[in-house]
């Protein structure tokens, strides 16, 4: 029983995850997932339609997983709509086509094989004015003004650049004749220390007082001058190298950012600008290194503007395949593979050319075959068992390779478990055991809330009281009245509602008994008189009447009996009359009158026996010798007079 | 040698078988309590109450003793002698108790046949004589 609950509740928690599938909690971009785009789909069955962890796709956090990768594709809830509306939306035309055309023309514009130094400028400017043309399209949602911007943004730095270049060297030209006036300076005050000095050991003697040397001041504020030209110097340069790095930090943002978002052709676009605009020296990826490496399982793996290029083509072409697969299992007719295989494709890829431009036709099947797993998750949600079977079956009559059967085992066995939990119940309940019924009964709803015999067990429990509080005083009031027949009509009502009173449990005990007795009389009195021994059956018939002469049945039975034996019955009737008033001579008469219609009566021997005892006791030992007139000879016999 | 007359033979003979028939037929449908009348069985199953205290001679033969208490009597099951080709006496067949007091000496076997006289004590017959044919 616990392992059917358990498998039950598991059933029941995996149908609430329904198709969709969770990712670790907290699953992020940077997220370390065990996925792999290789989806668990290829897995089968009901593991493949409910477990969580196995799909790369997981409807319930709005992510996905890609070569252990997950990305974010937003809440559920839009990530579900987002999928419902492609379903809908229809197949994009001919605009897609032009559209990709740009992009490929960009591409090549940019490609190493085409840009050298005479068209290094033309180029980029051609393929620059080509995104304005491509951002124009819907379908770009304004990316390729985002790499326009971009791309205009590190021009600009470049002149900032250069103006920056220009200030340094004027800086530079500043200094070097501030060091000129510094050096200049720095030689007359040597040349006046020297004169003085030779002037002094010339004229010997005391030394004589001299202009002492000039111009110290004006050499300090000199050298702070050169200094500070210096300090402006080193600024510019720094300044400089950190204009080139915010370029470089900002173009990787945005190309890793293109990847995530999975606009693959703007990824790709972006890093061919980059590899043209920036200097060999700076194609290292410094921004999204980490999780470019994710993707790539090498230890000492470097991370490159081609890695990101690689991932973009892999992707596109994983979209590719995807696409390829979806209609060749649509044309096999396995909707429901087919339908999982656009699901993958379609988070993996949904801004492809292949899947925009997936026939609407196809899709709109899918849409239906969508609705129809929602409703099927919708009735796992709910643990609705009952109609899990037509919608798996209406399901199974769209797409024949939906592992229903899987479904239908699971459901069945959630089914029975909850019954036997519904019985375990009934049987705790009958035997007053409220706790272990309210468990098991708490066990089977979890199970199945629905179940109809949960229902029919409340019910029972209500109807149950309400009879226990009808039962017992209609029990004591027949018992009352002697209506063993009634009681006994009604055993089974009585047995469960005085299940808990040993009193009148054992009153009921005797009282079928008792019927049940009475019964097996009449029985054989039917027996004897189908038999052609109606006397015999008759004094059966008698002998049970003296301890149950109010039964309708036995006096029915007599009453039919009693055509076949109406001398004896009026004869022992006689008897009976007799014996009551006293007169036992005459009774005794009457029985053997009894006797010679049925000389086998048992009753009849009994009244001879015991009446002859009786007459033998209570009669004189002698004659009595009063001689009483005798009638007249030859008269006949005195008629006495009627009573 | 004289001859008796033929006569005499043709009318004595018939006469003395005649004689003699009479005798033995009044002898056995009479005898013993021939003053009294015959017990009616039909009459006491009716109504013993109507016949309480007397008394009345019954032909009837030993079918049962129903009860022997030493120094009281016994009870006896008898059933009636009647004639069966009468319609009337049809109705007197069958058995009834005679209690035989232990004043009487005489043995009961099953089947034997006796002229009882009874009186009716309350509802039984007492038996206050008895001859056996």
């Amino acid at each position: 029983m616990r392992t059917s609950l358990l498998v039950c509740l598991g059933w029941c928690a995996l149908v609430a995850q329904g198709f969709a599938q969770a990712p670790p909690p907290g699953a992020s971009v940077s997220g370390g997932g065990g996925g792999d785009y290789k989806s668990s789909t290829a897995e089968g069955g009901a593991d493949r339609l409910f477990d969580v962890n196995s799909d790369s796709v997981d409807m319930e956090n709005g992510s996905m997983q890609w070569k252990g990768k997950t990305f974010n594709l937003g809440n559920s809830r839009a990530m579900r709509m987002r999928f419902e509306r492609y379903l809908s939306a229809p197949a994009a035309g001919g605009d897609m086509l032009k559209y990709q055309d740009l992009l490929r023309r960009i591409e090549r514009l940019l490609a190493p094989n085409s840009i050298n130094a005479s068209n290094y400028l033309a180029n980029q400017q051609e393929a620059f004015n080509l995104l304005f043309q491509a951002a124009e399209y819907e379908v770009d949602g304004n990316n390729c003004l985002t790499i326009a911007t971009q791309v205009q943004k590190v021009w600009n730095m470049r002149a900032e650049f250069r103006q920056l270049e220009v200030t340094k060297n004027q800086l530079e030209a500043i200094r070097k004749a501030q060091e000129g006036v510094v050096v200049n300076r720095a030689d007359k005050i040597e040349a006046a220390n020297d004169e003085r000095s030779s002037q002094g050991s010339s004229k010997g003697g005391a030394p004589k007082l001299a202009k002492s040397t000039g111009g110290t001041t004006e050499l300090g504020y000199r050298v702070k001058d050169e200094q500070r030209t210096q300090a402006e110097i080193l600024a510019k340069n720094a300044e400089m190298t950190a204009l080139g790095l915010k370029a470089q930090i900002e173009f990787q943002s945005q190309m890793v950012g293109f990847l995530l978002a999975r606009r693959y052709r703007h990824c790709i676009i972006s890093s061919a600008f980059y590899r043209v605009l920036f200097k060999s020296g700076n194609q290292g990826i410094k921004v999204g290194a980490k999780e470019v490496k994710e993707f790539f399982p090498v230890s000492d793996f470097v991370p490159t503007l081609e890695s990101l290029d690689t991932l973009s083509r892999e992707a596109m072409n994983d979209v590719t395949i995807g696409m390829h697969t979806v209609d060749d299992l649509v044309k096999q007719g396995e909707l429901y593979s087919a339908f999982e295989r656009l699901q993958e494709t379609y988070f993996l890829g949904e801004f492809e050319p292949s899947v925009m431009m997936y026939e609407q036709a196809k899709k709109r099947e899918m849409l239906e075959l969508w609705r129809d797993l929602r409703e099927l998750q919708r009735l796992g949600d709910e643990h609705d068992l009952a109609n899990v079977e037509g919608y798996v079956n209406k399901v199974r009559g769209r797409a024949r390779d939906f592992p229903g059967a899987a479904i239908l085992s699971k459901v069945n066995n959630a089914i029975n478990a909850s019954n036997m939990a519904v019985l375990s119940a009934k049987q705790a309940a009958l035997a007053g055991d409220t706790a272990k019924a309210e468990g098991a009964l708490e066990r089977a709803t979890k199970i199945w809330p629905q179940n109809p015999a949960v229902k029919e067990f409340a019910n029972q429990v209500v109807s149950r009281q309400d009879t226990l509080a009808q039962k017992i005083p209609e029990f004591d009031r027949m018992v009352a009245e002697a209506k063993w027949r009634d009681i006994f009509n009604k055993k089974l009502d009585f047995a469960l509602a005085l299940a808990q009173d040993k009193a009148r449990s054992e009153k009921l005990r005797q009282v079928v008994n008792r019927i049940g007795e009475l019964d097996a009389n009449i029985q054989k009195a039917q027996v004897l008189a189908s038999q052609n021994n109606p006397y015999l059956a008759w004094d059966v018939i008698v002998e049970t009447s003296r301890s149950e002469p109010d039964d309708l049945i036995l006096a029915k039975t007599r009453s039919d009996v009693a055509p076949l034996v109406a001398d004896y019955a009026k004869t022992i009737g006689i008897a009976e009359k007799l014996e009551k008033d006293g007169g036992d001579a005459a009774a005794l008469t009457a029985w053997l009158q009894a006797q010679d219609l049925n000389p086998a009566s048992p009753a009849c021997g009994a009244a001879i026996k015991r009446l002859a005892a009786s007459l033998a006791q209570g009669a004189p030992a002698k004659a009595s010798p009063v001689a009483p007139t005798p009638p007249a000879a030859g008269d006949d016999v005195v008629v006495p007079p009627k009573r | 040698m004289s001859k008796i007359n033929p006569l005499v033979f043709a009318l004595g003979v018939p006469t003395v078988v005649i004689a003699v028939l009479v005798f033995v037929v009044v002898g056995r449908s009479g005898g013993k309590f021939t003053n009294l009348s015959p017990f009616s069985l039909k009459s006491y199953r009716q109504d013993w109450t109507a016949l309480q205290g007397n008394s009345y001679r019954l032909d009837c033969k030993v079918e049962q003793q129903l009860a022997f208490l030493e120094g009281k009597g016994r009870l006896l099951v008898v059933s009636p002698i009647v004639d069966r080709d009468k319609e009337m006496d049809k109705a007197n067949l069958g058995r009834l108790p005679v209690f035989v007091p232990a004043d009487t000496t005489q043995s009961f076997e099953v089947g034997q046949r006796f002229k009882f006289k009874v009186r009716l004590s309350r509802d039984l017959l007492l038996v206050e004589d008895l001859e056996r044919f």
